[in-house]
């Protein structure tokens, strides 16, 4: 019996030091380039194509504060990919980014992927208003409710096909949402039609604001 | 110790858990049907079916120089820029209709013969189709499934620009997500196809089944139960016996269950253990529970842990040596929820006694554990050489021999 206390004490400590040290790991993480990426196509080209293509709407470092345009910073470059595709063959439909995705080769797809998956996130601006922490606290509720870190993760950064969605901005994230529910956004998969279409408008607008808001724990 | 850490890990999240519960009304998103099951550690947390890549890797960058075949086999690339491509079916003219499954959403009809700049170039048959992903051919007619319904395109070769509206002939199928792709055979003029169970492990119901029916549409009839999710099956040429891969359930642990070989030697009457028993001799933690793995019909050969077994096709043709005569070939794509990686064509010989010996024939599609490519379906050409369709490069190579 004490044995056995004395271990889960133990143990309980261990998980507080994985909870400190996994968020932090996380960030420092060094991005690695897709394993995919085209030898045709050097990096240097796509990250000067950035700067003039992108840089205008998603900013030089892949975050902007112009409205409705998601952050490029931290995604990941096969979900990077799988929008470019979507936008090239028209069944995901933005005016500018439509027009921008059809002049694209494959080659053009693959190295702006690539280079998107080596931009470092980059943390929201603080907001304008204080942070309302019944909303947050109601938006951590519903996004262990409906699954959300199944395959966003604990730190809503996501992974491979999945997008980091923590620090997103919030009017991209609730467009997005609504979108998928109503079935304006096609996904690469069926996977978030599916997940939201039972989900009330007002609860993912609080999953939106509370995903661009979230910062992983950084323990106690 | 770690396993303390683990259950500690597992108590908070569960308390979290309930208590976010507690305090909504709306009713929560049901879990994806793959993650049914899955274990809470953080490795397998990470893990999630990985679609098909959307750029079909250029040529130049394939891996067919890294793949290795037994003595006297080579291959070589028989077509590139084939998005997404899945299986394949060859029509009376020639023509290689290709399926696709969650990225192309088309069909392609490839021409045997090269054009003069020496590639095939795909024309689209079917398009902006979900699950584009069964099809077969017989005389004359493509009959092409999606997860919702059977129809078929009556002399589509003769009409491959305007292949036209085709005629319905099964519209009741599930739809849905979770293996409810369709790989379709005719055999003695009736159409086979399964309905794969609607989730990673669960009661299936009328799902998980192998079905066939006639080429009109009627007469719908059970041939096999208790099948997850095949991918592909073919009739033995000498037996006449039905062959068919199954992919075990995920979830399991790392190297359990596999997926199975199976052969049906009495149609209508055999059950194969899914939900209850898995590879014969594994017996479901929650389903299985009451069950013995006696009752259900035991494998003819294991083919891997969570190793994605897809399309399998006896070998008919004359250029391969006369020991691969009645041997079947069998894709494995490669495991997603498994951490070590691996795919081939792997090569099995049925043992006249209900067995099979199975060994890999075609390697090479694993580099770093990551996929080159992942093959899926074959071909046998008129001249014996066997193509092998790949989705992950959106790619077909061609296998032959001598010479």
């Amino acid at each position: 019996m004490g044995r056995r206390a004395a271990g889960l004490a133990l143990g309980t400590a261990a998980l507080a030091l994985a909870v400190t040290a996994g968020p932090a790991h996380a960030q420092v993480k060094p991005k690695k380039p897709a394993a995919a990426a085209s030898a045709a196509a050097p990096a240097a080209d796509y990250a000067q194509r950035f700067a003039s293509l992108c840089a205008a709407c998603h900013g030089a470092n892949g975050r902007s504060d112009m409205t409705g345009t998601p952050a490029l910073a931290g995604q990941h470059s096969f979900y990077a990919i799988t929008q470019l595709f979507l936008f090239r063959e028209g069944r995901r439909s933005n005016e500018a980014m439509t027009a921008v995705a059809k002049t694209l080769k494959d080659d053009d797809l693959r190295g702006f992927s690539t280079f998107i998956g080596t931009l470092p996130p980059v943390p929201p601006p603080a907001p304008a208003t204080p942070t309302d922490n019944a909303r947050m606290t109601k938006g951590q509720a519903l996004a262990q409710q409906h699954k959300c870190l199944f395959c966003h993760g604990a730190d809503l950064a996501g992974g491979q096909q999945v997008p980091r969605i923590a620090g997103q901005r919030e009017d991209y994230l609730q467009m997005s949402l609504r979108g998928f529910k109503t079935g304006t956004r096609p996904g690469y998969t069926m996977a978030m039609t599916e997940a939201v279409s039972q989900i009330p408008i007002e609860d993912l607008d609080v999953l939106a604001y509370y995903a661009s808001r979230f910062t992983p724990p950084a323990g106690k | 110790m770690k396993h303390v850490r683990a259950i500690a890990a597992l108590t908070t999240l569960c308390c979290a858990t309930l208590a976010a519960w507690a305090q909504q009304s709306p009713p929560p998103a049901d879990e994806p049907g793959w993650a049914k099951g899955r274990p809470k550690s953080e490795t397998a947390m990470k893990m999630a079916p990985v679609p098909a890549f959307p750029i079909p890797t250029a040529a130049d960058q394939l891996p067919t120089k890294k793949f290795k075949l037994p003595p006297g086999f080579k291959v070589e690339t028989y077509a590139s820029g084939i998005l997404d491509a899945r299986e394949m079916r060859q029509g009376d003219k020639g023509n290689i209709f290709v399926s696709t499954l969650f990225v192309g959403n088309k069909v392609y009809a490839l021409p045997e013969k090269a054009g003069a700049d020496g590639k095939r170039t795909p024309k689209v048959v079917i398009d902006k189709t979900e699950q584009a992903t069964g099809i077969e051919f017989n005389k004359g007619t493509l009959f092409f499934a999606t997860n919702k319904k059977i129809v078929r395109y009556d002399n589509i070769e003769d009409k491959l620009d305007n292949p036209g509206e085709p005629k319905v002939l099964n519209d009741k199928l599930p739809g849905g997500s979770d293996h409810s792709w369709k790989f379709l055979r005719i055999h003695n003029d009736k159409l086979y196809y399964p309905i794969g169970a609607p989730c990673n492990i669960c009661d299936p119901g009328e799902y998980a089944k192998i079905y066939r029916m006639n080429l009109d549409g009627s007469g719908v009839e059970t041939i096999a139960s208790g099948v997850r999710n095949t991918v592909g099956f073919d009739f033995d040429p000498k037996t006449g016996n039905l062959w068919f891969t199954d992919n075990g359930r995920d979830w399991f642990s790392e190297e359990l269950p596999n997926d199975e070989l199976n052969v049906v030697t009495q149609p209508g009457k055999q059950h194969f253990g899914y939900p209850y028993c898995h590879q014969g001799n594994v017996p479901d933690p929650e389903f299985g529970w009451g069950k013995s793995c006696d009752d259900y019909v035991k494998p003819a050969a294991f083919l891997g842990p969570h190793a994605g077994s897809l399309g399998l096709k006896f070998y008919t043709g004359k250029m391969f040596p006369a020991k691969y005569q009645g041997a079947m070939f069998i894709a494995r794509h490669g495991p997603w929820n498994r951490t070590k990686k691996y795919a081939d064509v792997s090569v099995a010989w049925p043992d006249g006694k209900g067995g099979a010996r199975v060994e890999p024939f075609m390697t090479g599609f694993v580099e770093n554990n990551s996929y080159l490519g992942r093959p899926v379906d074959f071909l046998v050409m008129k001249d014996g050489s066997l193509l092998v369709s790949d989705d992950h490069a959106g790619a077909i190579y061609r296998i032959s021999y001598g010479k």
